[in-house]
């Protein structure tokens, strides 16, 4: 039993990405794809837990914003002929601005004018994916060559799966430590209570921003990544149930909590996975479950965990249910 | 040309409008803007689409029946989903509402038709248009249009004279005080979403036969209704009304002048100028102070 002392959300996210790592190795293709596609929906659900469950904020952008930095670099490669190792980082940076100059009027007003600016936006886009034919290429998508990774490894898949996995991880602990800084105490202080957060000083506009911008740039990313993944960027990959998907990764593998949303997104990938051909199936599945998740389990997975592990530390929890729960 | 676009554009806005007040209802009473409001309308059609249908019940009756039966389908969602989190922060309410409008999606695809399924309801009244000042009007667009003016007469008289409309005042005001005073908020809450649900229904059985009815058509709806909210101030009835016939009207347009496809993104616009020019919209936003 002493084992179960060891069990903290540092250790298990490190045998969660060593299990990863080797996962090449016993695979076939069609494992590792849905293995690459976890890292890119890990990379998504943490950042989207910085937004809704570390600040607070509730946006419909990221499904989106997935889709601008999959289509970005989808572009860049294809009609600007950049290299991969460039396409990414461009396409990120892209999103993120794009992102932020749509968040920055509704940032200021209360809460509720983020999430409804943020769902006419999401529609805005989808809209201008299938609409703009010269650059995207309307409903048919752009097709996304292979990158070649010859020096590193044979295959392309064994190689873009070990490029997620990099950057799948140093997503993970670039943002741990991102929370242990001024700036994640500043995102929590915001979330529990904006007047008692700006009356220690802190600009609310300022932190809401960047952590918009943050969650904004890991979509870009992940889309980066997934793009070359499909091989085909379609505006049907990015409608409002690619938003509502990510909310119930992050909802069920618990708010505020970054080994919850790992968790979460492996779960919840698997699951998409094994109902791909029942629409209606996967809406009933992922809308119970976040409304399942609230009602009855606030917290989600980390808070279980919390509940039966005494090692299991995460102080800057959400409360999804005030009167529920005291850390 | 115009006096076309003017009409079908008031239709639409009319019921954008009808959709807006089901919003605002439940926005004034609990604070809360419910995301599942475009699958209360969507199920709220198709309870009269399966009357008529399936059970084959004459076309009033049914389209009576549906709306009571909306009613119960939000009283249900609010004795199921939102009693429990009554306590709970805003945003995990949104959460909870998004949830359930991906349910009830789910639910009405399961029931009601595989994806791209389009179901249409006869129309109630004759279906050939006449002429009113040399403008071709469907007589269905007349109803519509007149529904959404009585509904929304209907609520201000409500909110004004009523005892349970000052009490969902009150709630929304402060849901402390108001049991101070005695009021029994969660009755006011179950009969709020109730109430909104309604409209919707009421929206939906209107509007069923000049449009076809869908698993998917909420979602589309209810970010028509969000800009006609924004437009109009969140939280103003009023607002609501005329934001949703200026949301039509600009849409129908927009589509008729500039390009029929930009039709669908007059919405996303409109919230983009009210939000950076005139945050508390139209008429002042019931709302902005909530910040």
């Amino acid at each position: 039993m002493t084992i179960i002392k060891f069990i903290t959300p540092r250790s298990l996210g490190l045998v969660v990405f060593g299990v990863l790592a080797v996962l090449p190795a016993f695979a076939n293709n069609y494992w590792l794809f849905v293995g690459n596609l976890t890292l890119v929906y890990i990379v998504l659900t943490v950042g989207l837990n910085l937004l809704i469950g570390y600040s607070g904020l509730l946006a419909f952008m990221n499904g989106i914003l997935f889709g601008v930095g999959a289509y970005a670099t989808a572009i860049f490669r294809v009609d600007f002929s950049l290299s991969y190792g460039l396409a990414i980082p461009l396409a990120a940076v892209f999103t993120m601005v794009i992102g932020v100059i749509v968040a920055l009027p509704a940032l200021r007003l209360s809460g509720l004018y983020l999430a409804l600016a943020t769902v006419a936006f999401a529609q805005f886009i989808l809209w201008v994916l299938l609409h703009w034919d010269q650059v995207t290429r309307g409903p048919s998508g752009i097709q996304v060559p292979p990158v070649n990774y010859a020096p590193l490894t044979d295959t392309f898949e064994n190689g873009h799966y070990y490029l997620t996995l990099v950057v799948a991880f140093i997503i993970v602990w670039l943002t741990v430590n991102l929370l242990r800084s001024h700036y994640g105490r500043a995102f929590v202080a915001v979330r529990e209570s904006e007047v008692a957060a700006e009356s220690i000083g802190i600009d609310l506009t300022r932190y809401k921003t960047l952590a918009y911008a943050v969650s904004a740039l890991y979509a870009g990313l992940a889309g980066g990544l997934f793009a070359p993944l499909l091989g085909i960027v379609v505006p049907e990959s990015f409608d409002l149930s690619q938003v509502i998907v990510q909310f119930a990764m992050v909802t069920v593998g618990g708010l505020g909590s970054i080994a919850g949303s790992v968790i979460g997104a492996i779960g919840l990938v698997w699951l998409q996975e094994s109902l791909r051909a029942f629409k209606e199936l996967q809406e009933v599945a992922f809308g119970g479950m976040i409304l399942l998740t609230i009602l009855f389990f606030p917290g989600g997975v980390s808070a279980m965990l919390k509940k039966w592990l005494p090692s299991w530390r995460e102080p800057l929890r959400r409360r999804l249910l005030d009167h529920h729960e005291h850390d | 040309m115009l006096p076309y676009l003017l009409t079908s554009g008031l239709t639409s806005g009319a019921l954008y409008a009808l959709v807006a007040i089901g919003l605002v209802v439940v926005y004034r009473s609990t604070g809360h803007i419910n995301f599942a409001h475009g699958e209360f309308f969507m199920i709220g059609g198709f309870f009269a689409y399966s009357m008529i249908t399936m059970l084959g019940f004459p076309y009033l009756l049914s389209l009576v029946l549906a709306v009571p039966l909306s009613f119960c389908l939000g009283a249900v969602c609010d004795r199921a989903v939102f009693r429990p989190l009554m306590k709970a922060p805003g945003t995990t309410i949104v959460l909870a509402t998004v949830g359930l409008s991906y349910l009830l999606k789910g639910v009405g695809r399961y029931v009601w038709g595989g994806k791209g399924e389009y179901i249409s309801i006869k129309s109630i009244v004759d279906p050939a248009p006449f002429l009113v000042w040399g403008m071709p009007v469907l007589p269905q667009q007349l109803i519509v249009f007149g529904a959404a003016m009585l509904c929304m007469l209907g609520f201000f008289a409500f909110f004004r004279w009523t005892i349970a409309g000052k009490m969902m005042q009150a709630t929304a005001e402060s849901a402390f005080a108001s049991y101070l005073a005695g009021i029994r908020v969660e009755r006011v809450y179950t009969l709020t979403w109730g109430v909104g649900a309604a409209v919707a229904g009421v929206a939906a059985v209107l509007m069923a036969p000049l449009t076809l009815l869908t698993p998917d058509i909420g979602s589309g709806l209810l970010i028509k209704a969000f800009a006609a909210t924004i437009l109009g101030g969140l939280g103003s009835m009023s607002g609501a009304l005329v934001g949703g016939l200026l949301v039509g009207l600009c849409e129908s347009l927009i589509g008729g002048y500039i390009d029929s496809s930009l039709q669908e993104v007059a919405a996303f616009i409109i919230i983009m100028i009210v939000l950076v020019f005139r945050p508390s919209g139209l008429f002042g936003a019931y709302g902005v102070r909530r910040a």
